[in-house]
């Protein structure tokens, strides 16, 4: 009998899928090029005008770090929702799940722009007066853009719980496990991992979707552009050719922050795939 | 060992067991056979409380265990069960699968779990495939490791739950051999089976339930050669046909 006992590992690390997605990722910087230097010949402008350049930087800058911020709130706290809610809605309680199905239908029901408005109109009278700064009703818009994708998200997380056959419990609690136990060692890893693909899939839509702060004054990349655009239209000297610019510019570097997020949830779901997890149901 | 005492169970309108009485001595093998719906499966879980029964006693060496001061989980940690679905974790390996018990469960260090087992992977047949997810193995492969998940737990009693009615017709002798072995090696047992070819050579008593009630309990001889109520008679005829 072997004395020594090989301990079971993924020899396959993250970074052999950071290879992967640096490789992934040049390929996509070589596209956009092509794409740009196309458009440039359709379209006829140069998009390193360092004169326009020089007056955007600083709204194209302030925009992407405002994004930045709005989507380290609203992508943690919508999956941290949409995590509870959908882990509490497979739960057999009326009084947890019936509440719960209301929230979900109704932010799944209503368009985000709407519910957006409301959030930065209604949300600040809510609040005592001592909270209510300046842009107190961007926040809480953002706060309710996240509101609105936990609602779709927890729906992901409820099908990765309800995948997950019965007999896996079954077989957890009679080996002895709690039912505590036996969900943080056997339901959650299978659970997750089948949420992954359809998350990665929500975030992509979360992302852009930050675009709709800017209706409430939330000058995010988008509504940074927008302000920009509107005062080179106006004044004198400018050329027509700088919306596709300014335009072009804005469409990357979502598509980059889409793409960024989605690659690293992939890389998660190889990292984690179990072959056959999905078709073993029983 | 196992004593079962008046047990009764209702899922709603359902009447499912009526009043079961059953005992299983240290070393035993006890088959029961009878119809689907009969109620063998709420029995078996039963007896490692997966379900609570309504009323009756359920007693393990000696000591009543369906009771409110006693855990359910350390009932079931001494009582193996093998379901027919085997119902591997299927995010784990074979190995992990056989270690997840004894490592969560009873607080054996990881490279004791991990040398246990391979062992027990070994005496199912399986040593070479420790690394496979369960989707990598033959149902008659997934079920013994089923088995050997099971064991690891180091149980006083197994209870299995028809754990060859899933398998294509190839695999289900590999897992009747490995649970003959089991029983040659004075395992208790309890098991849901129509494999009469086991149930005759390993089994000492043979149990017939019909409609949540024993209808008849004896020998393998009594059972399929002579059975004395009609029902027994027309289950046997068909199952043996």
């Amino acid at each position: 009998m072997a004395t020594t006992v090989e301990v079971p590992t993924r020899t396959s690390g993250l970074r052999a899928h950071a290879s992967k997605i640096a490789i992934r990722g040049a390929e996509m910087a070589v596209g956009t090029m092509l794409f740009i230097l196309l458009l440039e010949a359709v379209l006829r402008f140069d998009a390193l005008d360092p004169v326009l350049w020089n007056l955007y930087f600083p709204s194209f800058l302030d925009g992407i770090v405002l994004s930045l911020r709005y989507l380290g709130i609203i992508l943690p706290l919508s999956a941290g929702i949409g995590f509870l809610v959908g882990w509490a809605r497979i739960s057999r309680l009326r009084v947890i799940s019936w509440p719960l199905s209301v929230y979900v239908d109704f932010f799944r029901g209503v368009p985000p722009i709407i519910i957006v408005i409301f959030a930065a109109v209604l949300g600040p009278s809510l609040l005592p007066e001592r909270f209510r700064s300046q842009d107190i009703g961007i926040t809480i818009a953002a706060l309710a853009l996240a509101l609105h994708s936990g609602a779709y998200q927890s729906e992901i997380f409820r099908a990765g719980f309800m995948s997950v056959p019965h007999g896996q419990l079954e077989a957890a609690q009679s080996l002895g496990m709690t039912q505590g136990r036996a969900m943080q060692h056997v339901v959650l890893p299978q659970a997750l991992r089948l949420s992954i693909p359809p998350l990665a899939n929500e975030f992509a839509v979360v992302i852009k979707d930050t675009s709709l702060l800017a209706i409430v004054g939330g000058f995010e990349l988008f509504g940074s552009s927008f302000i920009f655009e509107q005062q080179i239209l106006f004044s004198a000297g400018n050329q027509l050719s700088w919306i596709f610019v300014v335009w072009t510019a804005v469409a990357l570097v979502y598509f980059v922050m889409t793409f960024s997020v989605t690659e690293l949830l992939n890389a998660l779901d190889r990292r984690y795939h179990v072959r056959g997890l999905e078709a073993i149901s029983v | 060992m196992i004593r079962v005492e008046d047990l009764e169970k209702h899922f709603g309108a359902l009447y499912v067991l009526k009043g079961i009485t059953l005992e299983v001595q240290k070393g035993e093998v006890l088959v029961i056979i009878g119809p689907s719906g009969s109620g063998k499966s709420t029995l078996l879980r039963c007896i490692n409380l997966l379900i609570e029964p309504d009323s009756g006693r359920v007693f393990l060496d000696g000591n009543q265990v369906n009771r409110r001061d006693i855990r359910p989980e350390w009932v079931r940690e001494q009582v193996g069960m093998v379901f027919q679905s085997f119902n591997l974790f299927a995010h784990l390996t074979a190995l992990q699968n056989v270690t997840l018990g004894p490592t969560r469960v009873l607080g054996t260090d990881a490279a004791t779990a991990q040398a246990e087992g391979r062992k027990l992977l070994a005496r199912v047949g399986l040593a070479d495939k420790w690394d496979a997810y369960p989707a990598q193995l033959s149902g008659g492969q997934q079920q013994r490791v089923a088995i050997a998940r099971a064991l690891a737990m180091n149980p006083k009693a197994m209870l299995f739950d028809e754990p060859t009615s899933a398998l294509d017709p190839e695999y289900i002798s590999e897992v009747l051999d490995v649970m003959a072995a089991l029983a040659r090696d004075g395992m208790t047992m309890i098991v849901v089976t129509h494999e009469m070819g086991f149930a005759s050579s390993v089994a000492k008593r043979i149990l017939f339930m019909d409609a949540g009630r024993i209808i008849e309990e004896g020998s393998p001889e009594e059972i399929f050669q002579r059975p004395k109520q009609d029902r027994t008679r027309m289950f046997v005829g068909k199952i043996l046909r």
